[in-house]
């Protein structure tokens, strides 16, 4: 059944942009949360298809399901029904530590607060994802993402003596220092100012035209949504518009 | 890289790490200086009794092997019955007791004729031997931990008693008073609670003893080699029963802390379990800091326990310089070890519990 969907959605694909493999394929994907006796669905049959190299920008009210399309996509919850294959892989047959093994290897978060470490340098923080995927550090992959995100005279500070700028700075490097396949941005210049909102874009956007990286970004701003190449408008759970 | 995070996140905070720490250390100190203080006193009683250079003690049915103490003191007549055993070169009886008046002080009851045939006799340091019925020998070490001197007078009993001399420690206990004052003071007229025998030659010991059973058969016959030998906490139930009650005492202060610790740093820091599972931290990833850092705690804590007992150990011997402290390697490392133990197995749960937090939920905990 899931092969089927995705030689269907491959299909689709080569047939409207050549022949790129989806990396990216939802059918009717819902997800629905418990909160104390009620069921509250987040996600309502999302149909979604991303190819590789694409930057794709989320965007849609609070409360529309995006950051739970986002949680999903990135294994950080199970769906609820529906299907969603990730770079070929199945979520809804994946438990907890296969979703935890294939996030550690393909997939970067950018969060809207930052979320780096407190107790570690900037150096640090990116560091330990090296750590976490096991594959060690390596100095040149660390200087060069360093380099292309400008942070290499901040890399010895705490995050408390970094901006909002700086801070998500280091963030991207942590989430894209071990080449994921995937890069998954929940609102990341929804806490900076205009200037650092535009640095941070251009760096994405740097990133995917350099690096052929694949972006899935949540926001609320239309500016930022416009850095994208596909623009997904979603509304109560579902998408309105691709 | 865990470890510097680790080690980071000790540093940073600092009041819980210093509460963790001093638990374990005083979860190590208490367990080295209860088993130190126990072994301590034990072997210093063997030692004084071996100081006495018998080479036999009877003592009554019943008789506490510890302290010879006993309710029901043997007539002073069998000594003289001992004494015709073959091969006995000398028989001193020796009434036992306890004084409680500035701490506890356990006294000999000694004739001195026959006390100096058994042991040799005292090796006076200043003063001399007794000379009326109220005088009475101290020690060294009981000297110098109540200052006394010779001449000074000592409240025994609601007795006054006068230090006649002062000796060099190790002969049984460290007061001395004549056996008939101990008798008359405590209402055991012409009786004693031990015998010590001194054989004309060591390799008679066994037949001596064997004469005494027979002659004795309900009283305790030791060789003091044998006494010697006994004097471990291990035959002493009610002792080895304190010492474990002690240890358990100290290891579940060293748990329940470290538990609290643990639990508390684990809500603290919910968002950064969830922020090391976006970056995807498993379960055993998460498990392992936890109990790392529980770990460093725990081991910061045994290192500190060593110093700090070290240091307790000197200021009891300062403060009491009658007590014995005896600190082996052997306690050393078990109370480490138990420590140690003590710390992940508290830090266990706490552990589990953030391995199982939400990813979703953790990234949202303000």
């Amino acid at each position: 059944m899931g092969s089927i969907f995705l030689e269907t959605v491959a299909d689709e694909t080569r047939a409207r942009t050549g022949c790129m493999e989806p990396i990216i394929a939802t059918d009717n994907l819902t997800k629905t949360y418990r909160v104390g006796k009620v069921d509250v669905p987040a996600l309502r049959g999302v149909d979604l298809v991303v190819q590789e190299g694409e930057f794709l920008a989320v965007v849609g009210p609070s409360g529309c399901g995006k950051s739970t399309l986002l949680h999903v996509l990135g294994g950080l919850t199970r769906p609820s029904g529906g299907r969603v294959l990730v770079d070929g892989n199945d979520f809804m047959r994946m438990n907890d530590g296969e979703r935890t093994k294939f996030r550690r290897h393909k997939i970067g978060f950018v969060f809207q607060r930052y979320n780096l470490l407190p107790t570690l340098t900037a150096r640090h923080n990116i560091a330990i994802a090296q750590h976490i995927q096991g594959d060690g550090f390596n100095p040149h992959r660390f200087d060069s993402v360093a380099e292309m995100l400008g942070i290499r005279d901040k890399l010895d500070r705490k995050p408390y003596a970094l901006s909002g700028g700086e801070q998500q700075r280091v963030a991207i490097a942590r989430a894209v220092i071990c080449e994921p396949k995937l890069l998954l941005a929940d609102e990341p210049t929804g806490n900076l100012d205009t200037e650092n909102s535009q640095v941070v874009l251009n760096m994405l956007r740097n990133l995917n035209r350099d690096f052929r990286q694949t972006i899935l970004m949540i926001t609320h701003n239309p500016e930022a949504a416009s850095v994208g190449d596909r623009i997904v408008r979603m509304r109560d759970g579902r998408i309105v518009s691709d | 890289m865990v470890n510097r995070m680790i080690f980071e996140n000790v540093l940073h905070r600092p009041i819980r790490t210093l509460v963790s720490v001093l638990a374990v250390a005083i979860e190590v100190g208490m367990v080295m200086l209860v088993v130190g203080m126990t072994h301590g006193m034990l072997h210093e009683t063997a030692r004084r009794v071996q100081g006495v250079g018998a080479d036999i003690m009877v003592q009554p049915p019943g008789a506490s092997l510890f302290l010879g103490l006993t309710q029901a003191p043997m007539p002073v007549q069998v000594g003289e019955r001992l004494a015709q055993i073959p091969h006995v070169l000398a028989v001193t009886p020796v009434l036992l007791f306890l004084n409680t008046r500035g701490g506890i002080n356990l006294i000999y009851g000694v004739d001195m004729p026959t006390f100096k045939q058994v042991s040799g006799g005292f090796i006076f340091l200043r003063g001399g031997p007794f000379e009326h019925p109220y005088d009475m020998l101290v020690d060294d070490w009981y000297a110098r931990s109540n200052d006394v001197k010779v001449g000074e007078t000592i409240n025994l009993l609601n007795n006054n008693f006068r230090v006649s001399g002062l000796v060099e420690h190790g002969m049984g206990a460290r007061i001395f008073i004549p056996l008939s004052t101990a008798q008359d003071l405590t209402g055991a007229r012409d009786k004693a609670s031990i015998f010590y025998i001194k054989c004309t030659d060591p390799g008679y010991i066994q037949s001596v003893s064997t004469s005494i059973r027979g002659l004795l058969p309900t009283h305790q016959v030791l060789a003091v080699k044998e006494y010697v030998s006994l004097m471990t906490s291990n035959d002493l139930p009610a002792l080895d029963a304190f010492i474990t009650a002690m240890i358990a005492v100290a290891v579940g202060i060293g748990f329940l802390v470290i538990f609290l610790s643990m639990y508390t740093t684990i809500t603290e820091r919910t968002r950064e379990i969830g922020i090391l599972k976006s970056l995807g931290a498993g379960k055993r990833y998460i498990i392992g800091v936890i109990l790392r850092e529980a770990g460093l705690l725990s081991v910061i804590g045994i290192l500190a326990g060593y110093g700090g007992t070290w240091l307790a150990r000197k200021a009891i011997v300062a403060a009491f310089p009658t007590l014995t402290v005896e600190l082996t390697i052997h306690w050393a490392l078990l109370a480490g070890l138990l420590a140690l133990g003590g710390s992940l197995l508290g830090a266990f749960y706490p552990a589990i519990r953030a391995a199982r937090l939400d990813p979703v939920d953790s990234l949202a905990y303000e």
